[in-house]
């Protein structure tokens, strides 16, 4: 349970009971107000104090995977002890100029409250209380009662995954508030107060002198693993590029969609994704079931007319395709014994083949995606219709419109492909 | 093969290395670097038979990648500063359920099954590569190997040098080598342009000249290109890219024997395999929303090849809708003639809200639809048409395509996803639908994992529901029902291992039972 849960389903009502008694008894002027939250109403802190970068209202806090969540059993009001008692941050936080990872601790050891709150923490199994107005346990510890004497709730501050280092940042003069916000102006600090990648991208992600020494490459602060890659996968979950970054946001349909970001910025990818990561699918051997699920064995002619998703992206037609097609007799062309009980595949050459073309008929199916047709047949088949006369074929043009006005420069380049179907002879007199 | 390691000996060779690697790297040692050795193994078995019934394609499949990775090399690297680092990947992929008939050539059998290009045990370097970055006070960067280029004219793969430039704001690449190619030495033809098969014609098929002449020999491809690339604001990114490919060597030219009755003939000499310009660009508008655009066009076939455009709304901190239209028409290898059977490309339209529903919870669901047009020619009777590619001394005239009238087909395609996230489990939830007038197809995905004792143990499930109905086909329609189980082990943070069941059903094939098995094993120091 997060601690503002606890505060408010427990801790409240009990802190407020205590209070109240604690009034009537002594005086309310003398008692600490007890806090509830970040703010003294229990309201959204406002924009104005949370870290640069961070949304508003900030519903979620900042990356459970990047901060993992705390468990706060100290209430310390640092709207009190930085605003009104005009303290400052290292007061508390002696490490905070001159810590170098982010697993320094820089929570002040409990004796440090003592001179002011009158309480003696030097022997923890023995602490001694101070008055009863500051001083008492229930001032700073919670959930705290009487009868549980030194055994106070702990604290759990986990380690950030992140190399955060504020020697870095203090040494240029970034003070605590550029990257923690108006801690001096709310009451608990929570995980809202963390710094947040927008707001780093101030100075991480600028060109040109105002940048300094602010790497903007993601392993200047995230951690990695040994291929130099950013680590992605904690016990806490997976990290994932937010919304606002290059639009790369890893939502449920991802898988889908991830080709116009690596297109764009391949770069960004291997931030985080080795090559293996992207050769099981894209150059891998076993099914990728996410794309290809079911009985996708029988299934894939479908799609591979549809085209959809793109065969060409993972498979070569002719190295991937038509190996296996002619091994088992899926194709116009092979080897005598795989052809042997071959039947028709399409339909009837008359619906197929021959004129009068219906929507059934292969031109447009192989004028829209030749490709499909590529994955079983071979030149051969084609030119057996296609080639001219001369070449061995019957003559149909295949070239789509237009075709004649830049034929020539094709040639030019590879001459290859027009002397499957065309004579030499006729190429020479006809394009140039 | 004679003279060559059967698949069993290759894998065997194959674990030796591993375990050879793995153990000398756990060997304590003074230097500095950061080595990882990775093995992957996963092992298949299933059967696919031949829509007429037979023959009948039984599976046997042994994977083994081994990957090596040499880090830090420089001394004392920092984020940001200098770094060197060499990064190898070699796989094998045996399938014991080829056939030797399927290897091997037989002219005068009637039952010979080859099929060219098929290895029983192939071995191909995946990626292998010295790559430096940051270097000369972080303005040259460079990578030397068999590498991947990932950009707006696809995933593609070569052997040579790249160089990176990377001043502020400006980003050059510059790169030059072969691009792998099927038929080479530990290389394969999975990054060659399309409508071409290549391998080691002249040691399959030596003799045969007539025999597969699709079938083309492999020759070493020159390839160059460049791009430039922005850098540094978040918010606005572009990249563009030129490639060339050149095809070398000798390759075939007659599919079938001519008027003459000539039955081979061969061109030689370098020519153009493919020469593509592509740009992309995505820009961020703060809250409001985002854009991403690109476009290849295709130098050799003188078209646009590819664009999208896709535009997003930041509705809410949560929802984000989506508008995309995308033009794809296929290109190939310019040694192949399918270039010239492309007409007019594929568009597709879908709009697409997506929501992060809670941070454990996404939803999306996309609608549109794909179409394309076709122009008339193919079918109107060649002696009636008027050819402007008219086969001289043929006697035979061509139809005319620029008379021709156009035709519109469609398909219809949807799609909902939803994905809920726990610590150490997931469940997603994955519908498609799709349907046209070549088919049709529809079906869910459950699919959930879950790992326990902080990854020591791992389980797998899922399940679906799909039908499809082939309107080319009718024959071939079906409604599948499908399950896959599966369960893992980690012995130790540097080995994992998993299993799985995967069985189908439909009228089609009965029930199809695959089963799966992994190993990984990974060593560092």
């Amino acid at each position: 349970m997060s601690p503002r849960r606890l505060l408010e389903r427990g801790l409240l009502p009990a802190a407020l009971l205590v209070a109240a008694v604690s009034g009537l008894a002594d005086g309310a002027d003398a008692q600490p107000r007890w806090i509830r939250g970040p703010t003294p109403d229990g309201k959204p802190t406002p924009a104005a104090l949370l870290p640069p970068g961070a949304p508003f209202p900030d519903t979620s806090g900042p990356s459970r995977v990047v901060y993992p969540p705390q468990q706060l059993t100290i209430r310390f009001n640092h709207k009190k002890h930085l605003g009104e008692l005009g303290m400052s941050c290292t007061d508390c936080h002696a490490g905070a100029k001159t810590s170098t990872k982010a697993d320094d601790r820089m929570m002040p050891k409990p004796a440090l409250c003592d001179g002011c709150h009158g309480s003696n923490h030097e022997d923890l199994r023995a602490v001694k209380g101070g008055d009863a107005g500051f001083g008492s346990c229930d001032t700073c510890h919670t959930p705290w009662t009487p009868e549980k004497g030194n055994d106070v709730a702990r604290m759990v501050l986990p380690t950030a995954h992140l190399r955060s280092n504020h020697k870095l940042h203090a040494d240029r003069n970034i003070n605590c508030e550029q990257c923690h916000g108006a801690v001096q102006e709310v009451e608990l600090a929570t995980r809202e107060q963390l710094p947040r990648m927008k707001g780093c991208f101030t100075c991480h992600a600028v060109e040109g002198p105002q940048k300094g020494k602010a790497t903007s490459e993601c392993t200047g602060c995230h951690e990695t693993v040994p291929g130099g890659q950013m680590q992605v996968t904690f016990k806490e979950g997976k990290l994932t590029p937010p919304r606002w970054m290059g639009n790369m946001e890893h939502g449920a349909d991802f898988v889908a969609r991830h080709k116009m970001v690596s297109g764009d910025n391949a770069k960004a990818c291997a931030s985080c994704h080795a090559e293996s990561f992207c050769t099981d699918c894209h150059d891998g051997r076993v099914r990728p079931r996410n794309v290809h699920p079911n009985d996708y064995l029988s299934m894939h002619p479908i799609e591979a007319r549809m085209d959809n998703p793109r065969c060409a992206s993972c498979h070569q037609q002719a190295q991937f395709c038509l190996p296996c097609h002619q091994r088992s007799g899926v194709t116009m062309s092979g080897s005598p014994g795989a052809l042997a009980k071959q039947g028709r595949f399409h339909p009837p050459a008359a619906v197929w083949s021959e004129p009068p073309r219906t929507r059934q008929h292969h031109a447009f199916e192989a004028q829209r995606n030749i490709t499909a047709c590529v994955s079983c047949h071979t030149e051969r088949d084609c030119a057996t219709c296609h080639a001219t006369a001369a070449g061995g074929g019957r003559g149909y043009n295949p070239h789509p419109a237009g075709f004649a006005s830049k034929c020539a420069s094709a040639m030019r380049k590879n001459s290859r492909p027009c002397l499957v179907c065309h004579e030499s002879t006729e190429l020479s007199a006809r394009c140039r | 093969m004679r003279g060559s390691l059967g698949s069993r000996s290759k894998l065997k060779v194959f674990v030796g290395a591993t375990s050879l690697l793995t153990t000398s790297l756990a060997a304590p040692s003074a230097r500095a670097f950061d080595a990882e050795v990775t093995s992957d193994t996963a092992a298949q078995a299933y059967s696919l038979r031949s829509p007429f019934g037979d023959p009948i394609l039984f599976r046997r499949r042994v994977t083994q990648t081994l990957g090596l990775g040499m880090y830090r090399l420089l001394p004392d690297e920092k984020p940001g500063g200098p770094q060197l680092f060499v990064k190898l990947r070699m796989r094998l992929d045996a399938d014991f359920g080829v056939e030797a008939s399927e290897r091997r050539y037989d002219a005068g059998s009637a039952e010979s099954r080859y099929t060219p290009g098929l290895a029983e045990a192939p071995i191909d370097l995946m990626y292998g590569y010295v790559e430096g970055r940051n270097l000369a006070g972080g303005w040259l960067g460079f990578r030397a190997g068999r590498q991947y280029v990932v950009d707006a004219l696809g995933w593609w793969s070569f052997d040579g040098a790249l160089v990176r430039l990377t001043p502020p704001y400006v980003h050059v690449e510059v790169y030059g080598g072969f691009e792998q190619r099927g038929g080479l030495p530990l290389s394969l033809g999975r990054f060659e342009r399309g409508g071409v098969s290549r391998g080691d014609r002249e040691a399959a098929l030596s003799g045969a000249p007539d025999a597969y002449r699709h079938f083309q020999q492999a020759a070493m491809a020159p390839a160059y290109g460049v791009a430039i690339e922005s850098a540094g604001p978040t918010w606005i990114h572009g990249r563009l890219d030129y490639r060339r490919v050149s095809n070398r060597g000798t390759a075939t030219t007659l599919a079938l024997p001519d008027a003459t009755g000539a039955t081979s003939a061969t061109i030689s000499g370098t020519r153009t395999s493919s020469e593509r310009v592509g740009y992309a660009v995505d820009g961020t508008a703060g809250r409001w929303g985002a854009a991403r655009a690109g476009v290849v066009y295709d130098l050799y076939n003188r078209f646009v090849s590819s664009y999208y455009v896709s535009a997003d709304g930041f509705v809410t901190r949560r929802l984000t809708v989506t508008a995309d239209y995308d033009m794809f028409r296929p290109t190939f290898d310019g040694d192949s003639i399918f270039n010239w059977f492309t007409h007019w490309g594929m568009k597709t339209a879908t709009l697409r809200g997506a929501m992060t529903v809670t941070d454990r919870l996404d939803v999306a669901a996309s609608g549109g639809a794909r179409w394309y047009e076709t122009d008339d020619d193919p079918a109107v009777s060649p002696t009636a048409a008027t050819g402007v590619l008219p086969s001289g001394g043929g006697g035979v005239a061509t139809s005319n395509p620029e008379t021709g009238a156009a035709s519109t087909m469609r398909d219809w395609l949807g799609s909902a996803d939803a994905r809920y996230r726990w610590d150490s489990a997931r469940v997603a939830l994955r519908g498609v639908f799709e349907s046209g007038d070549r088919g049709k197809r529809e079906g869910v995905d459950l699919s959930g994992d879950k790992s326990f004792r902080g990854g020591r143990y791992f389980a797998l499930a899922r399940a679906s529901v799909f039908d499809w109905r082939d309107e080319l086909r009718p024959d071939r329609s079906a409604t599948s029902v499908g399950y896959v189980l599966g369960a893992g082990f980690a012995p130790s943070e540097f080995a994992r291992t998993r299993i799985e069941w995967e069985h189908n059903t439909n009228k089609l094939v009965g029930q199809r039972y695959r089963v799966l098995a992994w190993l990984t094993v990974v060593a560092r120091r």
